[in-house]
Order: structure tokens, then C-alpha cells, then sequence
């Protein structure tokens, strides 16, 4: 008994009064000096036109310059594989995959049109008024009226398939995965790895492949966003069934359970609420693939983006915020069916009971109902385009808004323009261009060492290692100066993310209120496709990097200020109360005992800032940063597999390396995220 | 008492349907909820990118349903490899401008074993080089060729530039030399990516805007060329030997070739006996007529298949000799 006791007090510990960070980083900043101090003595050198050049640039003999043919080779070597008569057993087996994948799909597709716009509006609020409450159903309604009216309905429902398909195999992927995890430490350890790299791994990086195995279409769309949404499924099942308190475990067991019984009657029901965010999460991962998707054959929304930029931006833009919407209803309308659906919520006297099962009974009527009806009149299966009657549609009216903004953001006389233009030259010239310089110029081996350093510092013995042995690699594929380039932009545009995230992360830990202004502009912020809102931006910002660090900011910040406003708000009110004793004021309170005690929660802040800036970072490739991301970008549209892949694995080593310069001590860590 | 919650795991209903459904779908075969099918069939084309593609491929769309009584898809598969292989899988039957994709390594594959075949040309000459606003010849008038650009290289300075002039480059899907142009020619020019073709858009109209100079990666056609006045910057003569891919070891520093623009179509298309595929090997039309319908496009935004059908109704002659 002695042990479960001290488990369960375990996490009511008393929090330790000084953050582990304390002190490190005086030493971090001392590396850092020492760096600089390298790089002012031995950082540039004149060549012979006068120009400035790196003196130890990453030197040749250490590059394994065949490796892109290499690469090139088994590009070409797959090709006439696939291409041969008789293809072998693993292309058959591929081949079925995905015939069945896009089957699926085009079942669905034609299911939701046989449903006709009508059937399938009156079917989904139904659903979520049966399972969700009022509330979520009006949201949905809205949602579908919204697809109806902007005219896209006919690409809302190829999207709709695409998800169900692919939100339903991660699923079934994912669950069975995470449970496994959950309950195994030795499986958990075995796959952590692989899904920090599968989310690390630039989606660009895959479609080749994906493409040549799955062939272009719905199922090579599937595929790629399974890549993306099952590590969220497998991560939440795991962490909820590992949360299952270990003596309520040890007392089933005690009774006499079986390992079947005590995953089925102890630990999924009590692990239910997770499981069910990790399927709210799933979703929202899958959806931020559909324009991804859109490049290789997804069609439906993501199409109408990533061909609108180009012809038709006011169109993208449209586009982009129907997907915004189709995002926050279905994790709105999820999380509620969670929350009602909960057995544990739930207290059902009789008249209840009777009350619920005549609403079943009424929607599914009202679903068949509308269906019925809609195929006696005829009704076409998409929202019509031209509504008769009115000249102007809504979808014009929106569209013509839109380009109002537009053309307000092309005008280089604005307003706009005069404050933007300059802040962005500032970012480049007094923070980018600066660091860009350290950074590429550093001796080569001074950079390795350094960070290995720092890692060692913040981290411990064996994050260092790994942080070598990443660098290594990257300088060893050729790509080191890029990466250089890639991590200044990383770094400004991480530190732009980390400083608005923790700001409004601990103004939503303070206020409720404010916190809940916060969610639905965390949800546009990380469902919004980049690519809509940073046309716009190029306009404004006339220096091509920037708009790609405004991305990354952008979109990495939501992360840090859920991770901050959590940390804050578990400070122990204990220490509060203390503090508050002794007369300290509301902004004492929160600068001398809060900020210093969630130490840990605004670490992991910036952490994840990072790691979230280099998700991205090839779609700053697509609007001109440079460095990895455009190298990738190339590659892919260009078909240089070779060079594509060298800078997707150089960006997946920065990757894991500056994860472990930054996860601090394992202990520090755990404690966080458990 | 044990835990309340310890009732039985219960899914929504709505996880449990969709599970359900997905594995139904994926053992129907999927002919249940029937297709419709005509004399012609469905034919797909892809659809690239840039405006002028969308132009081939709307007015191509109409005809074929309207004259032919086709079923016609779009696909938006990136040109290259992507497409390529869509072609051998059956996914794309047609591509109506191809930029010499079929000339790259893996290109040549897809070509070799005749599941993409090249039938024509869709009459149309692209045409890439360095572009300038017309403006700027007022006062530098020496920039016509590239020669006149030696020693003023800083009149296009930017922020990214420091002590150079910037050079604006292209998408990165398009064929571009200019990194090894400007160091073969010694040109004291940086080259700054600018990303995608919208990014590299949103940079040079700005500044077109602004009457400030500006030299960059373009091409015709191009709807944009009706909007904005621009004039190529002569270089260096073609001679033989005179590569065009910077990748490859030796000398780049001519101008790029002229485009014969490609109609691709896939090898199990072409085999099919559709008379589509007549229609596409005669179809042809010239970068007027291309930049005229892109332009209603992209510039006026009108909806393509309007656009096709005010072009088609126009052009009822050139229309019947696609028919033919």
C-alpha cells in the first residue's frame, strides 16, 4: 500500500520554489558571448571582389555530395517499378490501398450529394441538436447556410468526404495505437520518436512520395493527412489512459480483473474525456491539411485556394474562411456531443429520459423527412448558384467586399502601407539580418559546439548528443548555411511568438473574460490557411522574408498562450493566499509568485513556439524566405526529389535539435505534461 | 462505492456511424449510388496554376460539353512529376499547356513508356526573361539590353539587397537560370527568392505602383502584361552549348529558349477512341486569344465558364476547326 499512497500524493507535491531554468541562463548567455566573440574575430573575410564571405563556411570535403543523385536515382527506380506490367507485391498491395481510399471518398461524395443540400443540412444540425444541445445546432446551421451562400457547397461536401475518410482511419489508427502506448512504457518510448518526426516532417516533404505510391487523388490527400492527424489521436489516448489514477487500477486488479476487463470497465471509461479531445483534435489537425491536400488531388476547398491565389485572391480568401468556419463547427459540435454525452454528466430521472428519446425519434423523422421530400421535388444536390430573383449574391456581395480589402492593401499610398512597410524593414534590418549574419558566419564548428553546449546546459547529457549528431547530419547533406539561414528565421520569428504568447497567455490566466475572447482567434489563427492571409501581407510588407516570420508568429503563438494560461492558473492557490497575506497587490502577486512558479509551463511555451514556427516554414519557402522552406518547395514542384528530401530531413534535424536545446531536464518536463 | 463513472464506455453514436460508414464504403464497390455516363464520356483535364492555364482549360470545358457532349472533371495537379504520374494512373486523360516538363529526367520516363504522349503544340510560343517597367527606359535608357544594366545595378536596390541591386525571382516551379546568369554575365546583382507566383506579384506591382524600379523573373503570355507595360531586358544571344538548367555544370549566359507550349495527353487516353481526343490534337489558339480570356478572368473576374463562353461565341470559326 505504501506505494500507491506515495503515488498519489505525488503530484500534490510541493512546487519547488526555484524554477530549473534559474541560473542556466546566466551560463546559456555566457555560451553566447563566447559564440559572438568567434564570430567577431573569425566570422567574415574579403574574397577577392571585395565582397564579404563567410571565412569557415561549412567545408566541401565534409559534404556527401551524391546523395541528391543518389536520391534522384531511387526516385526514377520507383517510377519504372510502379510503371512495370507486372508490378510486385508491395505496389499491389498499394495499389488496392488506395483504390479503396478513393472509393470511399467518392462513396461518400455521392452520398452527401444524394443526400441533396437540403438532406444533408436538415441531417447534420439533427445529429448535433440529438447529441449536442441547442447551441452547437444553430452553430451548424449557420456553418451549412454559410457554405450554401458563399457557393461553394459542391467543394464543402468533397472536403466533408475527404475528412470523414481520413478523421475516421486516423482514428482507427490512432485509438487502438494510444492505448497500447498508455498502457505500455516500452511501446510509448518506441513511438514517440517516430510521431515527433511525423509532425516535424514538412507535409511538402512526403507528397512526392505519397504521390508515386498512392498515385494523385483523394487517397494520396487521405494518406498525407494521416500523417499529420494521428500523432494528436495516439498522444491525448495515451495520456488519458496513463492519467487513470494508479490506485484506482490497482484496486480493480486487486478484485480480481482481467486485463481485458480493466481496460473496458476501468480505464476507457475513465479515460473517456481525453479520448474524446484527442478525436476534437484530430479533426482540427485533419483540417488544417485540406489545402495540402488540395496540391495533389484532395480537390474541394483546398483547390479552390491554392489554384484562387493565383487567379483569383477575394476567391481564395472566401475559400479559406469557409474552411475557418467548417473547422470551429465541427470542434464545437464535437465538443459538445462530448460534454453531453458524458455518462458521468448525465443524471437522468424519467421525464428526461422520455423528453430525449422523442427527439431522437423527431430528427431522424425530420432527416427522412427532408431527404424524401427533396428527391419528390427534385432538388439539385448542391446549393444552386444563381439564386433567382435577386441580381446580386451573397457570394458576390462577400466577394466584392473582399477585393474592397484587397485593393485597400494594394494601395501603396495607404495608410496601412505607411506603418507597415517601415515595421517590417525594421524586423529586417535590426533583427533578422543581424542574427541571419551570426548565425551563417559563426565558424561552423563554433556553432556546432556552442549549441551542443547549450543544450547540455538547459537540457542534460544526452539531448546534447542528440543536438550534435543533428547538426552533424545537416552539415554533412550540404545544406548547412541554409539551415543557418532557416534557424535565424525560426529563432525571430519563435521569439515574436513566444513574447505576444505569454503577454496574452497570462492576461487570459487573469481575466475570464479575456480568455474566452481568446479562443475563437487561437481557432482562425490555427485553421486559416497561411497562404490566404500572407498574400495580403506581401503587399504590405515589401521585404520578402517577413511575411513568412509574421506566419510562423502567427500561427505558433495560440500554442504558447494555451501552455502559459494553464501553467498560471495552477500555480497553488496556497502560495496565492500567501502572498495576498502579506499585502502583495494583484501585479505583485503575478510577477513575484505566479510568473516565477509556471517557470516551467513558459518554457514548454516557447518549446512548443518553435516547434510550431517550423511547421511552417516551408510555406514561408512559397512567399519567399529562402532557406530550407523553398528549397523544399522547389523540389517538390520541380520533381528534384533529391534536393527535397535533403532539406526536409535538415529541416526535421533542426527540428529535434532545437527541441532538445529547449525541453529542459526530463524532470522538468514530465512534471508539465502529466 | 466505486467510482460512478465506472458505467460501461460508451462512444457517441455519431463516432460509432462514421466508423461504420467508412467501413462500409470500403467494402462496397461504389457503383451503388450510380453515374451517369454519355456517347463521349468524362474527360479530365488539369488545370495548372497560372491564369492562362485556366483560360486552355475553360474554353477546352465548354466545347467539350457543349459541341461534343462530353463529361468534363478538373483536376489542379502541380505540373511535373505530380502530374505525370496522374497521367499513367488514369487520373488526368489531358493537360492542354506543358512547359518542356516532358524534357526533365523524370519527365523523360513517363514519356519513354508512352503513358504521357506529346500531341502538338497548342500554338502558343512562351516566352521568359528579365523584365523592367516601361517607365524606367525614360530615364535609364541603356537598360534595354543587359549590358546597360552593368555599373547601375544598385538602382534596384532594397531592404534584402544591402549593397546590391535586388533581382526579383520566379516561382519556384518554373524553369529559372538566373542565379547563374548573373554570376556568368558579373553582374553585381543579389537574387532574392520571392516566393510563389502571387508573392512575386504582390513585390514588383507594388513597386510598379510607386514608379520605383524593379527587375524581375517574367513571362508572356500572361494576363498581367495587359495591365501592366513592361519591356524584357535583351540578353546575350542563344549559342549552341548554352544551358538552360543551372543544376548543370558549364555556360548559361544567353537568354532563355522560346517555348513551343505542349499539349500532353495520357497514353490510355489516347488509345481510347474518344473523340475528344481528336479535339485535342487540333486544338490551338495564339496568346491573344489566351490573355484575352485569362484576363477576364484573373483581371475582370468574371467566372470562367462565362468567360470561355463569351470568347467561344466570338470565335465560332477557330471553334469549328477544332471540330473537325
Amino acid at each position: 500500500m505504501a506505494s500507491v499512497v506515495a503515488e498519489t500524493i505525488a503530484p500534490a507535491r510541493v512546487v519547488v520554489h526555484r524554477p530549473w531554468w534559474r541560473g542556466k541562463l546566466v551560463r546559456v548567455a555566457g555560451i553566447v558571448a563566447l559564440m559572438y566573440l568567434a564570430y567577431r574575430v573569425w566570422g567574415v573575410s574579403l574574397d577577392e571582389n571585395g565582397q564579404e564571405v563567410s571565412r569557415f563556411p561549412w567545408p566541401n570535403d565534409l559534404v556527401w555530395n551524391a546523395l541528391s543523385l543518389h536520391l534522384d536515382d531511387f526516385q526514377v527506380w520507383l517510377l519504372t517499378e510502379r510503371g512495370k506490367e507486372d508490378e510486385g507485391l508491395v505496389f499491389t498491395v498499394f495499389e488496392a490501398f488506395s483504390t479503396s481510399i478513393d472509393r470511399s471518398v467518392d462513396w461518400f461524395t455521392r452520398l452527401l450529394n444524394w443526400m441533396t443540400w437540403i438532406g444533408v443540412t436538415v441531417a447534420g444540425v439533427a445529429l448535433v441538436l440529438r447529441f449536442g444541445g441547442l447551441r452547437p445546432a444553430l452553430i451548424t446551421l449557420f456553418a451549412f447556410s454559410s457554405f450554401a451562400l458563399a457557393g461553394l457547397w459542391e467543394e464543402c461536401m468533397q472536403t466533408l468526404a475527404l475528412m470523414l475518410v481520413a478523421v475516421g482511419l486516423s482514428l482507427l489508427v490512432g485509438i487502438p495505437l494510444g492505448i497500447a502506448a498508455g498502457r505500455s512504457r516500452r511501446v510509448s518510448r518506441a513511438i514517440t520518436p517516430v510521431l515527433d518526426a511525423m509532425q516535424i516532417v514538412p507535409a511538402f516533404a512526403y507528397l512526392i512520395p505519397v504521390v508515386i505510391l498512392f498515385s494523385i487523388g483523394p487517397a494520396a490527400a487521405v494518406v498525407s493527412t494521416l500523417i499529420y492527424a494521428i500523432p494528436p489521436a495516439i498522444r491525448i489516448t495515451a495520456l488519458g489512459i496513463r492519467g487513470v489514477p494508479v490506485n484506482t487500477v490497482e484496486a480493480a486488479m486487486s478484485m480480481g480483473s482481467t486485463r481485458g476487463q480493466l481496460l473496458r470497465k476501468v480505464q476507457l471509461p475513465l479515460a473517456r474525456r481525453l479520448i474524446l479531445l484527442g478525436v476534437n483534435q484530430t479533426i482540427l489537425f485533419a483540417l488544417s491539411m485540406v489545402v495540402i491536400a488540395g496540391l495533389i488531388g484532395g480537390g474541394g476547398l483546398g483547390a479552390i485556394v491554392t489554384t484562387g491565389i493565383y487567379s483569383n485572391p477575394a476567391l481564395a480568401i472566401l475559400a479559406g474562411l469557409v474552411i475557418v468556419v467548417m473547422a470551429m463547427t465541427l470542434d464545437r459540435a464535437t465538443e459538445a456531443m462530448a460534454d453531453r454525452t458524458d455518462p458521468a454528466r448525465r443524471h437522468l430521472d424519467d421525464s428526461r429520459k422520455r423528453s430525449i428519446r422523442l427527439l431522437t425519434v423527431g430528427a431522424g423523422v425530420a432527416v427522412v423527412l427532408a431527404i424524401g421530400l427533396s428527391k419528390i421535388f427534385e432538388v439539385a444536390s448542391a446549393y444552386p448558384d444563381e439564386a433567382r430573383g435577386s441580381t446580386v449574391t451573397l457570394e458576390e456581395w462577400l466577394l466584392a467586399k473582399i477585393q474592397i480589402f484587397l485593393d485597400y492593401v494594394q494601395d501603396p499610398f495607404s495608410f496601412a502601407f505607411s506603418i507597415t512597410q517601415p515595421t517590417g524593414t525594421f524586423i529586417f534590418q535590426q533583427l533578422l539580418q543581424p542574427l541571419q549574419a551570426f548565425l551563417v558566419d559563426t565558424p561552423w564548428f563554433v556553432t556546432i559546439l556552442g549549441l551542443t553546449a547549450i543544450a547540455f546546459v538547459v537540457s542534460g547529457l544526452r539531448p546534447a548528443l542528440t543536438t550534435l549528431l543533428m547538426l552533424a547530419m545537416i552539415g554533412y547533406t550540404g545544406v548547412w548555411a541554409l539551415a543557418m539561414d532557416t534557424l535565424s528565421q525560426v529563432l525571430v520569428a519563435a521569439a515574436i511568438a513566444a513574447v505576444i504568447g505569454v503577454t496574452l497567455g497570462v492576461l487570459a490566466a487573469e481575466s475570464n473574460g479575456f480568455s474566452k475572447a481568446m479562443r475563437p482567434v487561437n481557432d482562425v489563427l490555427q485553421t486559416l490557411p497561411q497562404l490566404v492571409y500572407l498574400i495580403p501581407f506581401i503587399y504590405l510588407v515589401q521585404v520578402s522574408v517577413v511575411p513568412g516570420i509574421v506566419a510562423g508568429a502567427l500561427y505558433a503563438f495560440p500554442v504558447t498562450v494555451r501552455l502559459v494560461e494553464r501553467g498560471v492558473r495552477d500555480v497553488s492557490p496556497s502560495s496565492v493566499e500567501a502572498a495576498r497575506a502579506f499585502g502583495a497587490s494583484r501585479l505583485q502577486t503575478l510577477v513575484k509568485v505566479k510568473l516565477p512558479l509556471a517557470g516551467d509551463a513558459v518554457m514548454l511555451g516557447v518549446n512548443q513556439a518553435i516547434i510550431m514556427v517550423l511547421a511552417v516554414v516551408v510555406i514561408g519557402g512559397l512567399v519567399g524566405s529562402g532557406g530550407l522552406g523553398y528549397e523544399v518547395a522547389q523540389g517538390l514542384v520541380r520533381g528534384q526529389f533529391g534536393q527535397g528530401v535533403i532539406a526536409s530531413l535538415a529541416i526535421l534535424a533542426l527540428g529535434i535539435a532545437l527541441d532538445r536545446v529547449t525541453q529542459g531536464t526530463r524532470r522538468a518536463r514530465k512534471e508539465i505534461l502529466t | 462505492m466505486s467510482d460512478r463513472r465506472g458505467g460501461r464506455f460508451r462512444l457517441p453514436i455519431g463516432l460509432v456511424a462514421v466508423a461504420a460508414l467508412t467501413a462500409l464504403a470500403l467494402l462496397t464497390t461504389g457503383s451503388a449510388l450510380g453515374g451517369s455516363s454519355q456517347s463521349c464520356g468524362t474527360v479530365t483535364i488539369n488545370e495548372q496554376s497560372w491564369a492562362g492555364s485556366t483560360a486552355n482549360t475553360y474554353v477546352a470545358k465548354y466545347v467539350l460539353e457543349k459541341k461534343l457532349g462530353c463529361k468534363v472533371k478538373i483536376t489542379n495537379i502541380t505540373e511535373g512529376p505530380p502530374y505525370f504520374q496522374a497521367m499513367r494512373d488514369g487520373k488526368i486523360d489531358v493537360a492542354l499547356e506543358d512547359w518542356d516538363n516532358t524534357l526533365t529526367k523524370a519527365g523523360r520516363t513517363y514519356i519513354k513508356d508512352k503513358s504521357v504522349r506529346v500531341v502538338g503544340s497548342n500554338g502558343i510560343t512562351g516566352v521568359i526573361g528579365w523584365y523592367i517597367p516601361r517607365y524606367l527606359l525614360k530615364q535609364y535608357p541603356q537598360f534595354k539590353t543587359w549590358k546597360g544594366l552593368k555599373g547601375k545595378e544598385t538602382v534596384f536596390k532594397s531592404p534584402e539587397s544591402g549593397s546590391q541591386g535586388m533581382f526579383l525571382g520566379g516561382d519556384p516551379s518554373y524553369v529559372q537560370k538566373d542565379r547563374a546568369l548573373i554570376k556568368e554575365l558579373g553582374l553585381n546583382l543579389k537574387h532574392v527568392v520571392a516566393g510563389a507566383e502571387p508573392a512575386q506579384v504582390a513585390r514588383w506591382s507594388q513597386l510598379y505602383k510607386q514608379k520605383k524600379p524593379v527587375l524581375f523573373y517574367w513571362y508572356d503570355p500572361q494576363y498581367l502584361n495587359a495591365q501592366f507595360d513592361l519591356v524584357r531586358v535583351q540578353l546575350p544571344k542563344r549559342f549552341t552549348g548554352c544551358l538552360d538548367d543551372e543544376k548543370d555544370p558549364g555556360k548559361h549566359a544567353c537568354e532563355y529558349p522560346s517555348y513551343g507550349l505542349d499539349k500532353l495527353v495520357s497514353g490510355k487516353f489516347a488509345t481510347s477512341g474518344s473523340p475528344a481526343v481528336n479535339f485535342v490534337k487540333k486544338w490551338k489558339w495564339t496568346s491573344a486569344d489566351q490573355n484575352f480570356v485569362a484576363n477576364l478572368i484573373a483581371g475582370k473576374k468574371l467566372k470562367a465558364e462565362k468567360a470561355a463562353e463569351a470568347w467561344v461565341k466570338a470565335n465560332s470559326a477557330k471553334v469549328n476547326a477544332w471540330l473537325k
